[in-house]
Protein backbone atom coordinates (compact mmCIF):
# COMPACT_ATOMS: atom_id res chain seq x y z
CA UNK A 1 0.00 0.00 0.00
CA UNK A 2 2.81 2.37 0.99
CA UNK A 3 4.51 1.61 -2.35
CA UNK A 4 1.41 2.77 -4.26
CA UNK A 5 1.24 5.95 -2.19
CA UNK A 6 4.92 6.70 -2.93
CA UNK A 7 4.28 5.98 -6.61
CA UNK A 8 1.27 8.31 -6.79
CA UNK A 9 3.26 11.58 -6.52
CA UNK A 10 5.62 10.95 -9.51
CA UNK A 11 2.73 9.38 -11.44
CA UNK A 12 0.54 12.47 -10.91
CA UNK A 13 3.49 14.71 -11.88
CA UNK A 14 4.03 12.70 -15.08
CA UNK A 15 0.32 12.90 -15.94
CA UNK A 16 0.27 16.70 -15.49
CA UNK A 17 3.42 17.10 -17.59
CA UNK A 18 2.09 14.77 -20.31
CA UNK A 19 -1.27 16.58 -20.33
CA UNK A 20 0.50 19.79 -21.38
CA UNK A 21 3.26 18.35 -23.60
CA UNK A 22 2.26 15.10 -25.32
CA UNK A 23 -1.12 15.12 -27.15
CA UNK A 24 -1.86 17.72 -29.82
CA UNK A 25 -4.77 20.10 -29.03
CA UNK A 26 -8.00 18.53 -30.31
CA UNK A 27 -9.58 19.86 -33.51
CA UNK A 28 -12.73 21.98 -33.17
CA UNK A 29 -11.63 23.58 -29.88
CA UNK A 30 -10.16 27.06 -29.40
CA UNK A 31 -6.39 27.13 -28.70
CA UNK A 32 -5.24 24.75 -25.99
CA UNK A 33 -8.67 24.60 -24.30
CA UNK A 34 -9.16 20.89 -25.10
CA UNK A 35 -6.39 20.01 -22.59
CA UNK A 36 -8.85 20.71 -19.79
CA UNK A 37 -10.33 17.25 -20.49
CA UNK A 38 -7.34 15.75 -18.57
CA UNK A 39 -8.43 17.55 -15.37
CA UNK A 40 -12.11 18.34 -15.75
CA UNK A 41 -13.38 14.84 -16.63
CA UNK A 42 -11.25 13.07 -13.93
CA UNK A 43 -12.64 15.54 -11.35
CA UNK A 44 -16.20 14.76 -12.51
CA UNK A 45 -15.46 11.00 -12.44
CA UNK A 46 -13.89 11.22 -8.97
CA UNK A 47 -16.89 13.17 -7.62
CA UNK A 48 -19.32 10.53 -8.92
CA UNK A 49 -17.06 7.75 -7.55
CA UNK A 50 -16.94 9.45 -4.13
CA UNK A 51 -20.74 9.56 -3.96
CA UNK A 52 -20.94 5.88 -4.93
CA UNK A 53 -18.37 5.05 -2.22
CA UNK A 54 -20.48 7.06 0.26
CA UNK A 55 -23.55 5.01 -0.71
CA UNK A 56 -21.61 1.73 -0.37
CA UNK A 57 -20.37 2.64 3.13
CA UNK A 58 -23.86 3.83 4.05
CA UNK A 59 -25.21 0.39 3.10
CA UNK A 60 -22.41 -1.12 5.23
CA UNK A 61 -23.50 1.07 8.20
CA UNK A 62 -27.14 0.05 7.74
CA UNK A 63 -26.11 -3.62 7.81
CA UNK A 64 -23.47 -3.56 10.58
CA UNK A 65 -24.26 -0.33 12.52
CA UNK A 66 -20.55 0.40 13.12
CA UNK A 67 -19.57 4.09 13.43
CA UNK A 68 -16.42 3.67 11.29
CA UNK A 69 -18.56 3.06 8.18
CA UNK A 70 -20.45 6.28 8.82
CA UNK A 71 -17.12 8.17 9.19
CA UNK A 72 -16.02 6.96 5.74
CA UNK A 73 -19.41 7.74 4.16
CA UNK A 74 -19.43 11.32 5.45
CA UNK A 75 -15.78 11.83 4.45
CA UNK A 76 -16.49 10.49 0.95
CA UNK A 77 -19.36 12.97 0.55
CA UNK A 78 -17.13 15.88 1.66
CA UNK A 79 -14.41 14.84 -0.81
CA UNK A 80 -17.04 14.27 -3.52
CA UNK A 81 -18.24 17.83 -3.00
CA UNK A 82 -14.67 19.11 -3.29
CA UNK A 83 -14.19 17.32 -6.64
CA UNK A 84 -17.66 18.37 -7.85
CA UNK A 85 -16.82 22.04 -7.13
CA UNK A 86 -13.49 21.60 -8.98
CA UNK A 87 -15.50 20.11 -11.89
CA UNK A 88 -17.74 23.18 -11.93
CA UNK A 89 -14.77 25.59 -11.77
CA UNK A 90 -12.78 23.86 -14.53
CA UNK A 91 -15.96 23.54 -16.63
CA UNK A 92 -16.67 27.27 -16.20
CA UNK A 93 -13.16 28.15 -17.42
CA UNK A 94 -13.70 25.98 -20.52
CA UNK A 95 -17.17 27.53 -21.06
CA UNK A 96 -15.71 31.05 -20.95
CA UNK A 97 -13.13 30.18 -23.61
CA UNK A 98 -15.45 28.15 -25.87
CA UNK A 99 -18.89 29.69 -25.40
CA UNK A 100 -18.02 33.21 -24.20
CA UNK A 101 -19.46 33.12 -20.67
CA UNK A 102 -18.65 31.28 -17.45
CA UNK A 103 -22.17 29.90 -16.99
CA UNK A 104 -24.58 28.88 -19.77
CA UNK A 105 -27.14 26.64 -18.02
CA UNK A 106 -25.89 23.80 -20.16
CA UNK A 107 -27.71 20.64 -18.88
CA UNK A 108 -24.46 18.92 -17.84
CA UNK A 109 -23.13 22.05 -16.10
CA UNK A 110 -26.46 22.36 -14.30
CA UNK A 111 -26.57 18.66 -13.37
CA UNK A 112 -23.25 18.98 -11.47
CA UNK A 113 -24.47 22.14 -9.75
CA UNK A 114 -27.54 20.19 -8.61
CA UNK A 115 -25.27 17.35 -7.52
CA UNK A 116 -23.47 19.85 -5.26
CA UNK A 117 -26.86 20.90 -3.83
CA UNK A 118 -27.92 17.25 -3.45
CA UNK A 119 -24.90 16.29 -1.33
CA UNK A 120 -24.72 19.64 0.49
CA UNK A 121 -28.25 18.72 1.62
CA UNK A 122 -26.75 15.50 3.08
CA UNK A 123 -24.45 17.62 5.26
CA UNK A 124 -27.32 19.96 6.24
CA UNK A 125 -29.46 16.95 7.17
CA UNK A 126 -26.71 15.51 9.36
CA UNK A 127 -26.04 18.88 10.99
CA UNK A 128 -29.74 19.13 11.97
CA UNK A 129 -29.63 15.90 14.02
CA UNK A 130 -27.76 15.94 17.33
CA UNK A 131 -27.90 12.25 18.35
CA UNK A 132 -24.92 10.44 16.66
CA UNK A 133 -26.79 7.14 16.14
CA UNK A 134 -29.82 8.85 14.58
CA UNK A 135 -27.53 11.13 12.52
CA UNK A 136 -25.77 8.09 11.06
CA UNK A 137 -29.08 6.34 10.34
CA UNK A 138 -30.70 9.33 8.62
CA UNK A 139 -27.48 10.18 6.76
CA UNK A 140 -27.11 6.59 5.53
CA UNK A 141 -30.73 6.35 4.35
CA UNK A 142 -30.41 9.68 2.50
CA UNK A 143 -27.04 8.75 0.92
CA UNK A 144 -28.44 5.47 -0.44
CA UNK A 145 -31.67 7.10 -1.66
CA UNK A 146 -29.70 9.92 -3.33
CA UNK A 147 -27.35 7.41 -5.01
CA UNK A 148 -30.35 5.61 -6.55
CA UNK A 149 -31.68 8.87 -8.03
CA UNK A 150 -28.24 10.41 -8.86
CA UNK A 151 -27.96 8.67 -12.29
CA UNK A 152 -31.15 10.45 -13.37
CA UNK A 153 -29.52 13.77 -12.53
CA UNK A 154 -26.06 13.11 -13.99
CA UNK A 155 -26.72 10.76 -16.91
CA UNK A 156 -30.42 10.96 -17.87
CA UNK A 157 -31.70 14.54 -17.29
CA UNK A 158 -28.93 16.16 -19.43
CA UNK A 159 -30.06 13.97 -22.34
CA UNK A 160 -33.68 15.10 -22.15
CA UNK A 161 -32.68 18.61 -23.27
CA UNK A 162 -30.20 19.80 -25.92
CA UNK A 163 -26.60 20.39 -24.75
CA UNK A 164 -23.62 22.50 -25.83
CA UNK A 165 -21.29 20.11 -24.03
CA UNK A 166 -18.56 18.26 -26.06
CA UNK A 167 -19.49 14.57 -26.51
CA UNK A 168 -15.96 13.14 -26.52
CA UNK A 169 -16.46 10.72 -23.61
CA UNK A 170 -20.22 10.22 -23.18
CA UNK A 171 -22.04 10.14 -26.52
CA UNK A 172 -24.84 8.23 -28.30
CA UNK A 173 -22.26 6.09 -30.20
CA UNK A 174 -20.89 4.80 -26.87
CA UNK A 175 -17.28 5.43 -28.03
CA UNK A 176 -14.45 7.56 -26.68
CA UNK A 177 -13.68 9.96 -29.52
CA UNK A 178 -9.96 10.60 -28.88
CA UNK A 179 -6.64 9.81 -30.61
CA UNK A 180 -4.20 7.37 -28.93
CA UNK A 181 -1.94 9.90 -27.06
CA UNK A 182 -4.99 11.79 -25.76
CA UNK A 183 -6.68 8.55 -24.71
CA UNK A 184 -3.49 7.35 -22.93
CA UNK A 185 -3.06 10.56 -20.90
CA UNK A 186 -6.81 10.71 -20.24
CA UNK A 187 -6.95 7.22 -18.71
CA UNK A 188 -3.73 7.85 -16.77
CA UNK A 189 -5.32 11.02 -15.35
CA UNK A 190 -8.43 9.05 -14.36
CA UNK A 191 -6.23 6.52 -12.53
CA UNK A 192 -4.18 9.27 -10.82
CA UNK A 193 -7.26 11.17 -9.60
CA UNK A 194 -8.84 7.92 -8.39
CA UNK A 195 -5.67 7.05 -6.45
CA UNK A 196 -5.53 10.56 -4.99
CA UNK A 197 -9.17 10.28 -3.87
CA UNK A 198 -8.65 6.99 -2.05
CA UNK A 199 -5.52 8.34 -0.34
CA UNK A 200 -7.38 11.47 0.82
CA UNK A 201 -10.32 9.29 1.91
CA UNK A 202 -8.06 7.15 4.08
CA UNK A 203 -6.41 10.15 5.78
CA UNK A 204 -9.68 12.04 6.31
CA UNK A 205 -11.53 8.96 7.61
CA UNK A 206 -8.72 8.32 10.09
CA UNK A 207 -8.95 11.95 11.27
CA UNK A 208 -12.76 11.64 11.60
CA UNK A 209 -12.37 8.47 13.67
CA UNK A 210 -9.76 10.12 15.94
CA UNK A 211 -12.03 13.15 16.37
CA UNK A 212 -14.94 10.90 17.35
CA UNK A 213 -12.81 8.94 19.83
CA UNK A 214 -11.42 12.15 21.35
CA UNK A 215 -14.95 13.55 21.76
CA UNK A 216 -16.05 10.31 23.42
CA UNK A 217 -13.09 10.27 25.86
CA UNK A 218 -13.72 13.98 26.62
CA UNK A 219 -17.35 13.17 27.49
CA UNK A 220 -16.21 10.26 29.68
CA UNK A 221 -13.76 12.52 31.59
CA UNK A 222 -16.43 15.22 32.02
CA UNK A 223 -18.93 12.61 33.29
CA UNK B 1 -54.33 -2.22 13.14
CA UNK B 2 -54.77 -5.96 12.69
CA UNK B 3 -51.82 -7.82 11.22
CA UNK B 4 -54.28 -10.10 9.43
CA UNK B 5 -55.09 -7.24 7.06
CA UNK B 6 -53.06 -7.24 3.83
CA UNK B 7 -50.38 -4.67 2.95
CA UNK B 8 -52.67 -2.53 0.79
CA UNK B 9 -55.57 -2.63 3.27
CA UNK B 10 -53.27 -1.41 6.06
CA UNK B 11 -51.71 1.26 3.81
CA UNK B 12 -55.22 2.39 2.86
CA UNK B 13 -56.11 2.60 6.59
CA UNK B 14 -53.09 4.93 7.17
CA UNK B 15 -54.15 7.01 4.14
CA UNK B 16 -57.76 7.23 5.44
CA UNK B 17 -56.48 8.26 8.91
CA UNK B 18 -54.40 11.07 7.36
CA UNK B 19 -57.34 12.21 5.23
CA UNK B 20 -59.64 12.26 8.28
CA UNK B 21 -57.03 14.25 10.27
CA UNK B 22 -56.57 16.78 7.47
CA UNK B 23 -60.31 17.17 6.86
CA UNK B 24 -60.89 17.71 10.57
CA UNK B 25 -58.44 20.65 10.49
CA UNK B 26 -59.93 22.20 7.35
CA UNK B 27 -57.61 25.21 7.50
CA UNK B 28 -54.60 23.10 6.40
CA UNK B 29 -56.33 21.76 3.26
CA UNK B 30 -57.88 25.15 2.50
CA UNK B 31 -54.47 26.87 2.74
CA UNK B 32 -53.01 24.50 0.08
CA UNK B 33 -55.78 25.31 -2.40
CA UNK B 34 -55.59 28.99 -1.50
CA UNK B 35 -51.85 28.93 -2.24
CA UNK B 36 -52.52 27.28 -5.63
CA UNK B 37 -55.20 29.86 -6.46
CA UNK B 38 -52.93 32.78 -5.47
CA UNK B 39 -50.02 31.42 -7.54
CA UNK B 40 -52.35 30.85 -10.48
CA UNK B 41 -53.77 34.39 -10.25
CA UNK B 42 -50.28 35.88 -10.04
CA UNK B 43 -49.01 33.89 -13.04
CA UNK B 44 -52.04 34.58 -15.22
CA UNK B 45 -51.91 38.29 -14.34
CA UNK B 46 -48.20 38.50 -15.26
CA UNK B 47 -48.11 36.38 -18.44
CA UNK B 48 -51.81 35.93 -19.29
CA UNK B 49 -53.38 36.70 -22.70
CA UNK B 50 -52.55 40.41 -22.39
CA UNK B 51 -48.99 39.79 -21.12
CA UNK B 52 -47.42 37.35 -23.58
CA UNK B 53 -49.52 35.99 -26.50
CA UNK B 54 -50.46 32.27 -26.00
CA UNK B 55 -48.70 31.17 -29.23
CA UNK B 56 -45.36 32.58 -27.93
CA UNK B 57 -45.35 30.79 -24.59
CA UNK B 58 -46.18 27.10 -25.12
CA UNK B 59 -42.87 26.04 -23.46
CA UNK B 60 -43.21 28.64 -20.71
CA UNK B 61 -46.77 27.49 -19.88
CA UNK B 62 -45.65 23.91 -19.16
CA UNK B 63 -42.92 25.17 -16.79
CA UNK B 64 -45.30 27.56 -15.02
CA UNK B 65 -47.90 24.81 -14.57
CA UNK B 66 -45.36 22.54 -12.85
CA UNK B 67 -44.04 25.42 -10.71
CA UNK B 68 -47.62 26.00 -9.48
CA UNK B 69 -48.26 22.26 -8.91
CA UNK B 70 -44.90 21.67 -7.21
CA UNK B 71 -45.02 24.61 -4.81
CA UNK B 72 -48.72 24.09 -3.98
CA UNK B 73 -48.00 20.45 -3.13
CA UNK B 74 -44.78 21.40 -1.30
CA UNK B 75 -46.82 23.31 1.30
CA UNK B 76 -48.37 20.01 2.42
CA UNK B 77 -45.89 17.27 1.46
CA UNK B 78 -43.43 17.68 4.39
CA UNK B 79 -46.31 17.31 6.88
CA UNK B 80 -46.74 13.57 6.18
CA UNK B 81 -44.45 12.42 9.00
CA UNK B 82 -43.69 15.77 10.64
CA UNK B 83 -47.33 15.97 11.84
CA UNK B 84 -46.97 12.62 13.66
CA UNK B 85 -43.95 13.92 15.59
CA UNK B 86 -45.59 17.28 16.37
CA UNK B 87 -48.79 15.70 17.70
CA UNK B 88 -46.90 12.93 19.52
CA UNK B 89 -48.66 10.13 17.61
CA UNK B 90 -45.48 8.79 15.97
CA UNK B 91 -44.76 6.24 18.70
CA UNK B 92 -48.30 4.82 18.53
CA UNK B 93 -48.14 4.54 14.76
CA UNK B 94 -44.77 2.74 14.99
CA UNK B 95 -46.34 0.18 17.32
CA UNK B 96 -49.31 -0.66 15.07
CA UNK B 97 -47.78 -0.65 11.58
CA UNK B 98 -44.33 -1.29 10.05
CA UNK B 99 -42.48 1.62 8.39
CA UNK B 100 -43.15 0.45 4.85
CA UNK B 101 -46.94 0.34 5.41
CA UNK B 102 -46.93 3.83 6.97
CA UNK B 103 -44.81 5.17 4.09
CA UNK B 104 -47.14 3.60 1.49
CA UNK B 105 -50.25 5.01 3.21
CA UNK B 106 -48.82 8.49 3.56
CA UNK B 107 -47.49 8.50 -0.02
CA UNK B 108 -50.95 7.46 -1.22
CA UNK B 109 -52.55 10.32 0.72
CA UNK B 110 -50.02 12.80 -0.70
CA UNK B 111 -50.67 11.42 -4.21
CA UNK B 112 -54.46 11.85 -3.85
CA UNK B 113 -53.93 15.36 -2.51
CA UNK B 114 -51.65 16.17 -5.49
CA UNK B 115 -54.33 14.85 -7.88
CA UNK B 116 -56.94 17.06 -6.17
CA UNK B 117 -54.66 20.11 -6.55
CA UNK B 118 -54.05 19.20 -10.22
CA UNK B 119 -57.78 18.58 -10.86
CA UNK B 120 -58.52 22.16 -9.83
CA UNK B 121 -55.35 23.92 -11.02
CA UNK B 122 -54.99 22.47 -14.54
CA UNK B 123 -58.47 23.42 -15.86
CA UNK B 124 -58.19 26.87 -14.20
CA UNK B 125 -54.71 27.31 -15.70
CA UNK B 126 -56.04 26.29 -19.10
CA UNK B 127 -58.89 28.81 -18.96
CA UNK B 128 -56.98 31.74 -17.46
CA UNK B 129 -53.92 31.43 -19.72
CA UNK B 130 -55.74 30.15 -22.83
CA UNK B 131 -53.50 27.07 -22.70
CA UNK B 132 -54.53 24.47 -25.27
CA UNK B 133 -53.66 20.79 -24.71
CA UNK B 134 -53.82 18.64 -27.86
CA UNK B 135 -53.20 15.31 -26.06
CA UNK B 136 -55.36 15.24 -22.92
CA UNK B 137 -54.64 11.54 -22.30
CA UNK B 138 -50.90 12.33 -22.57
CA UNK B 139 -51.21 15.16 -20.03
CA UNK B 140 -53.13 12.84 -17.67
CA UNK B 141 -50.33 10.24 -17.93
CA UNK B 142 -47.70 12.93 -17.16
CA UNK B 143 -49.66 14.22 -14.16
CA UNK B 144 -50.16 10.68 -12.79
CA UNK B 145 -46.48 9.73 -13.20
CA UNK B 146 -45.16 13.12 -12.06
CA UNK B 147 -47.56 13.19 -9.13
CA UNK B 148 -46.59 9.72 -7.91
CA UNK B 149 -42.85 10.50 -8.17
CA UNK B 150 -43.34 13.76 -6.28
CA UNK B 151 -45.42 12.03 -3.60
CA UNK B 152 -43.15 9.04 -2.95
CA UNK B 153 -39.90 11.08 -2.83
CA UNK B 154 -41.46 13.80 -0.65
CA UNK B 155 -43.03 11.31 1.74
CA UNK B 156 -39.74 9.45 2.17
CA UNK B 157 -37.83 12.70 2.78
CA UNK B 158 -40.54 13.80 5.23
CA UNK B 159 -39.79 10.65 7.26
CA UNK B 160 -36.08 11.55 7.28
CA UNK B 161 -36.52 15.17 8.39
CA UNK B 162 -39.39 14.47 10.84
CA UNK B 163 -37.10 14.31 13.87
CA UNK B 164 -34.49 16.85 12.76
CA UNK B 165 -34.32 20.53 13.71
CA UNK B 166 -35.70 23.23 11.31
CA UNK B 167 -37.82 20.56 9.55
CA UNK B 168 -39.72 22.69 7.04
CA UNK B 169 -36.68 24.59 5.73
CA UNK B 170 -34.65 21.36 5.74
CA UNK B 171 -37.35 19.60 3.71
CA UNK B 172 -37.07 22.17 0.90
CA UNK B 173 -33.23 21.97 1.00
CA UNK B 174 -33.19 18.16 0.68
CA UNK B 175 -36.16 17.74 -1.67
CA UNK B 176 -35.42 20.25 -4.42
CA UNK B 177 -32.22 18.64 -5.84
CA UNK B 178 -33.83 15.17 -5.73
CA UNK B 179 -36.99 16.35 -7.49
CA UNK B 180 -35.32 18.25 -10.36
CA UNK B 181 -34.68 15.01 -12.36
CA UNK B 182 -38.45 14.37 -12.04
CA UNK B 183 -39.60 17.89 -12.88
CA UNK B 184 -37.43 18.24 -16.03
CA UNK B 185 -38.96 15.24 -17.91
CA UNK B 186 -42.40 16.15 -16.52
CA UNK B 187 -42.11 19.62 -18.07
CA UNK B 188 -40.71 18.17 -21.33
CA UNK B 189 -43.63 15.69 -21.53
CA UNK B 190 -46.17 18.43 -20.73
CA UNK B 191 -44.78 20.49 -23.64
CA UNK B 192 -45.23 17.42 -25.87
CA UNK B 193 -48.82 16.95 -24.60
CA UNK B 194 -49.70 20.56 -25.39
CA UNK B 195 -48.18 20.30 -28.87
CA UNK B 196 -49.52 16.84 -29.81
CA UNK B 197 -48.74 13.31 -28.70
CA UNK B 198 -46.62 12.43 -25.65
CA UNK B 199 -43.91 10.03 -26.77
CA UNK B 200 -40.22 9.17 -26.47
CA UNK B 201 -37.57 9.68 -23.82
CA UNK B 202 -39.12 12.14 -21.29
CA UNK B 203 -42.11 9.92 -20.41
CA UNK B 204 -39.89 6.82 -20.16
CA UNK B 205 -37.50 8.74 -17.88
CA UNK B 206 -40.45 9.78 -15.73
CA UNK B 207 -41.63 6.16 -15.43
CA UNK B 208 -38.09 4.92 -14.68
CA UNK B 209 -37.59 7.62 -12.01
CA UNK B 210 -40.88 6.61 -10.35
CA UNK B 211 -39.86 2.95 -10.38
CA UNK B 212 -36.40 3.62 -8.93
CA UNK B 213 -37.71 6.02 -6.26
CA UNK B 214 -40.52 3.63 -5.23
CA UNK B 215 -38.14 0.65 -4.89
CA UNK B 216 -35.55 2.68 -2.94
CA UNK B 217 -38.22 4.14 -0.63
CA UNK B 218 -39.71 0.65 -0.07
CA UNK B 219 -36.30 -0.79 0.90
CA UNK B 220 -35.31 2.15 3.14
CA UNK B 221 -38.72 2.89 4.72
CA UNK B 222 -38.05 0.86 7.88
CA UNK B 223 -34.72 2.67 8.45
CA UNK B 224 -36.20 6.13 7.81
CA UNK B 225 -39.10 5.61 10.25
CA UNK B 226 -37.10 3.72 12.91
CA UNK B 227 -37.22 5.17 16.43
Amino acid sequence: MKFFKLLLLPFMGAVVAAAFLWPEPAKGFLGESSRIVFFHVPCAWTAALAFIVAAAYSVAWLLKREARFDDVAETAVRLGLLFAVLTLLSGSLFAKIMWGSYWNWDPRESSYLLLVFLYSAYLFLRAAVSDPERRARIGSAYAVFAAVLMPFLVFVAPRVTASLHPQTVINPQGKILMDTPTKTVFFAALAAFTGLFFWMLEIESRLARLGRERARSGQREAG
Amino acid sequence: MSRRLGFFARAWAVCAKDAAQELRRRVAIASIFFFAATALALVSYAVGPFGIPPESRSRLDASLLWVILFFSAATSLPRAFVREEETGTGLGLRKVAPGVVVLAGKALFNFLLFLAIAALSVPAFSVLLEWRVRSKAGLLAVILLGGWGLSIVSTFLSALVARAGQRNVLFLVVSFPLLVPLLLPAIASTIQASEGAVEGTPLRVLAAYDGAATCAAYLLAAVAWED
